[in-house]
C-alpha cells in the first residue's frame, strides 16, 4: 500500500557493509498508540538524534546522561514556544533499540501536543517521519536482532505493517482518500501528456496545447494542495474537539452559563466571588461538533494562594484555548453606552492574547433596563474589532438560542464543515508528503520552459510523494493514460 | 570507420557460399539463428567476445535488411542506438552511413529526451551490415532454415531442465552443435501473413516460413509458454505517382548528427541528404477503412497490435472523425519508393488503393507492393533470465521480436546483449546484465523479463525512471568502459577513445569548478548573462553554466587560458553542468536498487514448497515469474514487503549452509538454530 521497501536497510548486512551507515537519515514518529492517552512516546533514531534533543530541549552543552530519565521543557526549535514539559531520554549508539543514536520524548498524550512535537521535529535538518516498520527494520539491520529470532521477526514485521496497511486503508477510504486520489489521477494525467509532449509530439498529432492545459492542471493543483495545508488543523481538530474556555471576572455568570450549556449542575455556583477555582472541564455536542468546554476561576488578583493558582491556569487554559466565551457582568458595565464600549474594548484585551478568537457574552442581561441595552448595542457596533456579542441571561435563558446559534457558528469555522468544505489533513505524516509533493510542482514551472525533461521529473516527484500515501504509480499506467488520451499512430 | 567503403554484395555472396560449402565446421562456440537486427548484432557480439560464431539466415540476401520502415533511431529508440553503439554494435555506425536525413527530435525539450533519428536508404543499409559481418574475425555466415533444436540432458552443476546442444537444417544436412543458440526468429516463428480475406504461412512476404519444427521444439520440448501479437506494414507507393506539391516539406537538420561515438560526420553530406513529407488523412479514409471491414480478417482477429503504431484500420476506428498525420519518406538515394508511414493496412490490394488516393496527395498513386499483416508468436519473455538466457533451458538465448518486443532497435540491443551472453557462457565466462540504473538496454530486459509483455513493447523515454541520468550524450561513459573492462564486447580503439573522453570530461569539469569569483565579477566576466539574484557566495563555473542563457563557448571566450581547449566537448559540458545536481539527488535511489539487483534468487528454487511463511498468493506469482533478483522480486505486483523479508531471510540462511558445506564441517547445532 504504502512504497515500502523493506530489503532497502537490510540489503547492506549482507554485503558486509557497516551497518547504520548506509542510512544517514534520521527518523521519527509516534511510538506509543494513536488515540488519547496519558502518556506518549515520540522516538526518533539516526545521527540527527542529538540535535534534535539538543535544539528541542534546550541543553546547550551536554546530552543528558545515557538512559537515564531527565524531566526537561520540551520546545519548538524554530517558534522557541514551550509544547510540553517532559521526560527524555538519550539512547547513544549502539545501546539502542536500533542500534542508532536514539532519542525518547515521553510526552503528555493529547493529540494537540503530539501533533505539535511531532511537527518540532519535522522542522529539525536531516529528520523525517518513519515509514511503516521502519525502527524495526533498522533494529534488525543493526543486528540487534539474531538470526535466531529471524522467523518472530518476520511475523512483527509483518503484524505491524499489516496494522499500518488496515490503519492506512480505513484512513483511505472516507473522503480523505478520495480527495488524495483525485490529486493523484490528476497528477497522473498532468505526467502522462507531459510524456507523450516529449515521446510523441515530434511523430503525431500532438500540439503544444496540451502542455498549455498540463500549466493549468498544475497551477490548480498548486493551490488546492496549498489551501489544503493551511487548513490551520481543522481536521485534526474536529478529531479531537473544539477547545472552548469560559473566562472573564469572578462573579460574571461562567460557571452558571457552563451549567445552562450542559444543562446540568456541572460546576458549583454560589453569589460568592471566586466559588470556582479549578477548572471544570466538560464534553459537549454544539450541532454535531464536539467541544470541551472548561470552566475557569475568575480573573482576579486574589490574596489566596489557592485562588491564586486557579487564575494562572485560567489564563493557561485561555491561551491554549480555540475559542474563548468572555463573559461579562452587565450589571457592572458603566451606565453611559460610549463609556461602557471602552470599558469592554478594554476588558477584553486584560482577558485574552492578541489574534485569539473569542465571543464576548454579556451575562445577567434581565437586569438591563431595554433601551440601555440597545443604546450599548449601538455603540458597540461603532467598535472596529470586537468578537460578535451576545445577550443572555443565564437566569430566565434569555437569549440562549441566539447564543448557541453563533457558538455553532463559530465552532463550525474552526472545524471545518466536513460535509459541505474539502477534506481536511489529520495525519502529520500526510503533511510531510503533500509538502513535498507541493515542492516539486515548483520544479516543473521552473523548467517548464527550459528542459521538460526536468519539468516532468517535477512531476514524476509529485506523483510520488503522493504515491507515498495512496500508492504506487507505474511507468504503464501513464502509458495507459497517454493511449487513452492520444491517437498515437506513427 | 566511415572511410572504408563497404565491398560490393557479389562479393559477399560468393564468400559466404564458400564458407557454405567448404569452411561451415561441426562445431561452434555460438550459432545464431535469424539475420535481422537482433540476428547480427547477436552475431557481431558473439564474435567480438571472442566466440567461433556461425550465423544461419533462410536467405543471405535479406540480411542486413529493414523489413518495414526505413529509418532507426527517435525519442527512446535513439537512446537504443546510442548504447548499442557505445557497447561497439552495428546499427549505429550502420545508420551513419546508410543515413539520407539526419534530425534530432525534441531539439526543444531538454537533452536527456533528445531523439536522435535517421531516414535510412534501405540498400546502403544492408550491405553496410553485411560488409560489418563479413570482415568480424571468427564470425561465418549459413544460408539455411533451421528444421529443430538438438535438447538433451541439462549440466547437473547447473540450474535448467533441458540443454541445448545444436541446430539440424531443413536441406538434410549434418547436425551443427553448439555451446549456446541465439534464436531471433523475429515474426517467423508459426508466422502467418494476412491480406484481405487471404491468409498465408509466413514471416515476411517473399521469404518462406520457418519451419514448424522450431515452434514445436520450443512449444512441446522445452515446454515454453508462447502468446500470439501481430503487426502490420504499409503499401510502398511509386514515388512519380504522387504529387508531391500538395505535401508539407519537412527538411532534415541542416548539420546531420552522426548516431556512433566513433563518427564526427555522418557519410550522406548535408546538403545531400532527402526531405520527408507530411500530409494528412481525410474523411474518404474513414469511410473505405469502414466499407471494406468485412474484407479484413486481419483487423478481426484478436491477437494484439501494439497502440502505438496501429494500422490505419485501427486508427480510424479508434478516434474516428480526425484527421491523421501521414508521412511519406524517401527508401533510399535512388530509390523510386515513397514509404507512407501511417498507413500500415492489411485490406485486399484494390481497396488499398482506393484509401491512398483519398488523400490528396496521393489522389492518383500506384502501389508498388502491397501493405499486409503478419500475426506470429513470441516466447512470454517473462522465461527469461536478464542475460536473455531461457532459464529452463541451458544455452538457449532468445532475441528481438521472439520476445514479444517491436522496431528494430529494441531488437537490436537484445541480439547484442544475448550474443554478448550466449558467447559469455560458451566460453564458461560467468553472464552479465544491465541494469535498468545504468541504461535503456537495462530498462528494456528488466521490464521484459520481469514484467513480461501484454502487446508488443516498444521503447519510451517515460519507461527509464533515471532518464535524466541515461542521455544520448553520455552512453559510452555509461557503457563503453564497462563493455571492454568487465563485458569484453568492445575494441580497444573504441575503449581508447572513451577513456579519453572520460578524462578530457573530467578535467573540464574540475576546471570549472574551480573557477570560483562573486556575482559581480561574473557580471564583468560575461555582461551578456543575465543574473537576477545576488548570491554573497562565489558562485563557480559550473554553477554559471547551469544558467540558460549561458553557453560553454561563452565561458570559454571569457577564460581562453584554461577553457578553450576543451571547447570539442562544449555541448556535452553545457549538458552535465544543467543535469548533474538531478543526477546526484537520484543517486541515492539508484545505489539501492542496484544493491537489490545484486541479491540473486537460487533458480533452482522450488516456491510452492519453500519452507518459509509465503501467502498462496504470493507463491504462484513466484512461481511463475520467477525472478532473478530481489531487486526484480520487489517490483513484481501483489508481492507484499514480508514476502520479501522472509525471502530475504530465506536466501541468506542457505547462502550460510552453502559456505558451511564447503567446509565440510556442517555444525549441527548451528543448523538447527539457524532454521
Amino acid at each position: 500500500f504504502f512504497i515500502y521497501n523493506p530489503i532497502r536497510l537490510l540489503v547492506s548486512t549482507c554485503d558486509g557493509v557497516q551497518v547504520g551507515l548506509a542510512d544517514a537519515e534520521t527518523i521519527f514518529a509516534l511510538s506509543s498508540g494513536h488515540g488519547r492517552c496519558g502518556v506518549a512516546v515520540v522516538r526518533a533514531s539516526g545521527p540527527a538524534s542529538s540535535t534534535a534533543l539538543r535544539c528541542m530541549t534546550r541543553l546547550t552543552r551536554n546530552l543528558p546522561p545515557p538512559r537515564k530519565a531527565l524531566l526537561r521543557s520540551i520546545t519548538d526549535p524554530q517558534s522557541k514556544e514551550v509544547l510540553d514539559r517532559g521526560l527524555v531520554f538519550w539512547f547513544p549508539a549502539p545501546h539502542s533499540f536500533t542500534g542508532e543514536d536514539s532519542v525518547e520524548f515521553h510526552i503528555h498524550g493529547g493529540p494537540a501536543v503530539i501533533t505539535a512535537v511531532l511537527h518540532a521535529l519535522g522542522s529539525v535538518p536531516g529528520m523525517r517521519p518513519a515509514e511503516a516498520g521502519e525502527f524495526t527494520r533498522r533494529a534488525f539491520q543493526a543486528g540487534k536482532l539474531g538470526l535466531t529470532e529471524v522467523e518472530g521477526l518476520g511475523d512483527l514485521i509483518h503484524a505491524e505493517t499489516e496494522a499500518q496497511r488496515r490503519q492506512a486503508l480505513r484512513q483511505m477510504s472516507g473522503d480523505l482518500g478520495r480527495l488524495y486520489q483525485d490529486w493523484s489521477h490528476k497528477l497522473k494525467r498532468c505526467l502522462a501528456h507531459v510524456e507523450a509532449f516529449i515521446d510523441f509530439s515530434e511523430d503525431e498529432l500532438i500540439e503544444d496545447g496540451v502542455l498549455n492545459q498540463v500549466d493549468t492542471w498544475v497551477c490548480d493543483l498548486q493551490a488546492e494542495i496549498e489551501r489544503h495545508l493551511q487548513d490551520e488543523r481543522r481536521g485534526e481538530r474536529l478529531r479531537t474537539g473544539v477547545q472552548v474556555v469560559i473566562a472573564g471576572a469572578a462573579n460574571a455568570g461562567k460557571s452558571s452559563l457552563l451549567n445552562t450549556l450542559c444543562q446540568r449542575p456541572a460546576a458549583i455556583v454560589s453569589p460568592i466571588a471566586g466559588t470556582t477555582r479549578d477548572i471544570v472541564e466538560t464534553a459537549l455536542d454544539i450541532g454535531g461538533f464536539p467541544v470541551l468546554l472548561s470552566d475557569t476561576a475568575g480573573l482576579r488578583e486574589s490574596p489566596d494562594l489557592v485562588e491564586r493558582e486557579g487564575v494562572r491556569r485560567a489564563r493557561e487554559r485561555v491561551d491554549q484555548a480555540d475559542l474563548t466565551l468572555v463573559v461579562v457582568d452587565c450589571a457592572h458595565l458603566p451606565s453611559d453606552a460610549e463609556q461602557a464600549a471602552t470599558f469592554l474594548e478594554g476588558h477584553l484585551r486584560s482577558v485574552l492574547s492578541p489574534q485569539e478568537q473569542s465571543l464576548l457574552v454579556l451575562n445577567k442581561t434581565d437586569l438591563l433596563p431595554e433601551e440601555q441595552r440597545l443604546e450599548l448595542d449601538w455603540e458597540l457596533r461603532r467598535v472596529s474589532g470586537l468578537p460578535p456579542v451576545c445577550h443572555i441571561s443565564c437566569h430566565t435563558n434569555e437569549g440562549l438560542q441566539d447564543f448557541l446559534a453563533v457558538l455553532h457558528r463559530s465552532v463550525k469555522t474552526l472545524c471545518g464543515d466536513p460535509l459541505s468544505c474539502a477534506p481536511t489533513l489529520t495525519q502529520a505524516r500526510h503533511r510531510a508528503h503533500l509538502q513535498q509533493c507541493f515542492a516539486a510542482l515548483a520544479q516543473y514551472q521552473r523548467y517548464r520552459d527550459i528542459d521538460l525533461a526536468l519539468a516532468a521529473e517535477g512531476v514524476r516527484l509529485a506523483l510520488t510523494s503522493l504515491g507515498r500515501i495512496t500508492g504506487h504509480v507505474g511507468a504503464e499506467e501513464i502509458l495507459d493514460i497517454i493511449f487513452k488520451d492520444f491517437c498515437i499512430g506513427k | 570507420m566511415l572511410t572504408k567503403k563497404p565491398p560490393a554484395l557479389q562479393s559477399f555472396l560468393s564468400l559466404v557460399s564458400r564458407h557454405s560449402s567448404h569452411l561451415v565446421r561441426q562445431q561452434y562456440d555460438v550459432i545464431v539463428v535469424g539475420g535481422g537486427h537482433a540476428g547480427t548484432e547477436a552475431a557481431a557480439a558473439a564474435a567480438r567476445v571472442g566466440a567461433e560464431t556461425l550465423l544461419v539466415s533462410q536467405k543471405i540476401e535479406t540480411i542486413g535488411a529493414l523489413s518495414c520502415n526505413p529509418s532507426l533511431g527517435g525519442v527512446g529508440k535513439g537512446q537504443l542506438v546510442k548504447e548499442v553503439d557505445a557497447l561497439d554494435g552495428l546499427c549505429g555506425r550502420a545508420g551513419d552511413w546508410a543515413g539520407i536525413h539526419f534530425s534530432i527530435l525534441n531539439r526543444r525539450k531538454g537533452p536527456a529526451v533528445w531523439g536522435p533519428r535517421a531516414q535510412l536508404d534501405r540498400q546502403r543499409y544492408r550491405e553496410f551490415i553485411q560488409s560489418e559481418l563479413l570482415s568480424t574475425p571468427r564470425l561465418t555466415v549459413l544460408e539455411g532454415s533451421v528444421e529443430e533444436l538438438f535438447v538433451s540432458e541439462p549440466n547437473p552443476e547447473e540450474p535448467g531442465h533441458h540443454r541445448v546442444t545444436g541446430i539440424r537444417l531443413a536441406n538434410g544436412s549434418h547436425p551443427i552443435s553448439a555451446s549456446s543458440v541465439v534464436l531471433t526468429t523475429g515474426t517467423f516463428l508459426s508466422g502467418s501473413l494476412f491480406m484481405g480475406q487471404s491468409k498465408s504461412p509466413g514471416g515476411r512476404i517473399g521469404d518462406a516460413p520457418s519451419s514448424a519444427g522450431l515452434s514445436h521444439t520450443l512449444r512441446e520440448r522445452l515446454g515454453l509458454r508462447t502468446g500470439r501479437l501481430r503487426t502490420g506494414t504499409p503499401p510502398r507507393i511509386v514515388k512519380d505517382s504522387v504529387d508531391l506539391s500538395l505535401a508539407n516539406v519537412h527538411p532534415p537538420d541542416s548539420h546531420p548528427t552522426p548516431f556512433s561515438f566513433l563518427n564526427t560526420h555522418t557519410h550522406c553530406k548535408p546538403e545531400e541528404q532527402l526531405p520527408c513529407y507530411l500530409t494528412y488523412t481525410t474523411p474518404g479514409v474513414e469511410r473505405v477503412v469502414r466499407e471494406s471491414l468485412h474484407l479484413n480478417c486481419h483487423i478481426q482477429e484478436d491477437a494484439k497490435g501494439p497502440r502505438y503504431c496501429p494500422s490505419i484500420e485501427s486508427r480510424v476506428l479508434r478516434f474516428p472523425g480526425r484527421r491523421h498525420q501521414v508521412w511519406l519518406e524517401p527508401e533510399g538515394v535512388t530509390s523510386d519508393i515513397l514509404y507512407p508511414q501511417g498507413l500500415s493496412m492489411t485490406m485486399p490490394p484494390d481497396v488499398q488503393l482506393r484509401l491512398i488516393r483519398e488523400i490528396p496527395a496521393m489522389h492518383r498513386a500506384e502501389i508498388h507492393t502491397p501493405g499486409y499483416g503478419v500475426q506470429y508468436d513470441f516466447v512470454c519473455p517473462t522465461q527469461l533470465s536478464p542475460a536473455l538466457q531461457v532459464k529452463s533451458t541451458q544455452g538457449l538465448f532468445l532475441a528481438g521480436q521472439i520476445n514479444g518486443t517491436t522496431g528494430y532497435e529494441e531488437a537490436a540491443a537484445q541480439g547484442l546483449w544475448a550474443g554478448v551472453n550466449a558467447a559469455r557462457c560458451a566460453l564458461s565466462r560467468p553472464t552479465v546484465a544491465l541494469s535498468r540504473t545504468e541504461s535503456y538496454i537495462g530498462v528494456l530486459i528488466d521490464d521484459l523479463v520481469s514484467r513480461g509483455v501484454t502487446e508488443p513493447y516498444r521503447m519510451f523515454t517515460s519507461r527509464a525512471e533515471f532518464r535524466t541520468s541515461l542521455r544520448p550524450d553520455n552512453a559510452d561513459l555509461r557503457l563503453t568502459l564497462k563493455g571492454f573492462e568487465e563485458v569484453g564486447c568492445v575494441s580497444i580503439v573504441r575503449y581508447q577513445e572513451a577513456v579519453r573522453v572520460r578524462d578530457s570530461l573530467q578535467d573540464a569539469l574540475a576546471t570549472l569548478q574551480a573557477l570560483a569569483l562573486s556575482t559581480q565579477n561574473w557580471r564583468k566576466k560575461l555582461p551578456d548573462m543575465r543574473m537576477s539574484e545576488v548570491k554573497n557566495s562565489l558562485l563557480t563555473g559550473m554553477d554559471v553554466l547551469r544558467y540558460n542563457d549561458v553557453s560553454f563557448e561563452m565561458l570559454a571566450s571569457a577564460f581562453p587560458e584554461c577553457l578553450s581547449h576543451h571547447m570539442e566537448f562544449s555541448q556535452r559540458l553545457k549538458i552535465e553542468a544543467v543535469y548533474r545536481p538531478h543526477c546526484n539527488l537520484q543517486k541515492k535511489e539508484i545505489e539501492r536498487i542496484q544493491k537489490e539487483e545484486n541479491m540473486s534468487l537460487p533458480q533452482d528454487i522450488n516456491y510452492l514448497t519453500l519452507p518459509v511463511s509465503l501467502s498462496h498468493e504470493v507463491r504462484e506469482i513466484l512461481d511463475r515469474v520467477r525472478p532473478t533478483t530481489l531487486g526484480a522480486a520487489t517490483r513484481l505486483q501483489g508481492m507484499t514487503p514480508a514476502a520479501i523479508i522472509h525471502l530475504f531471510n530465506y536466501v541468506r540462511r542457505t547462502g550460510q549452509k552453502e559456505r558451511r558445506s564447503h567446509r565440510n564441517k556442517p555444525d549441527q547445532r548451528e543448523e538447527r538454530k539457524s532454521l
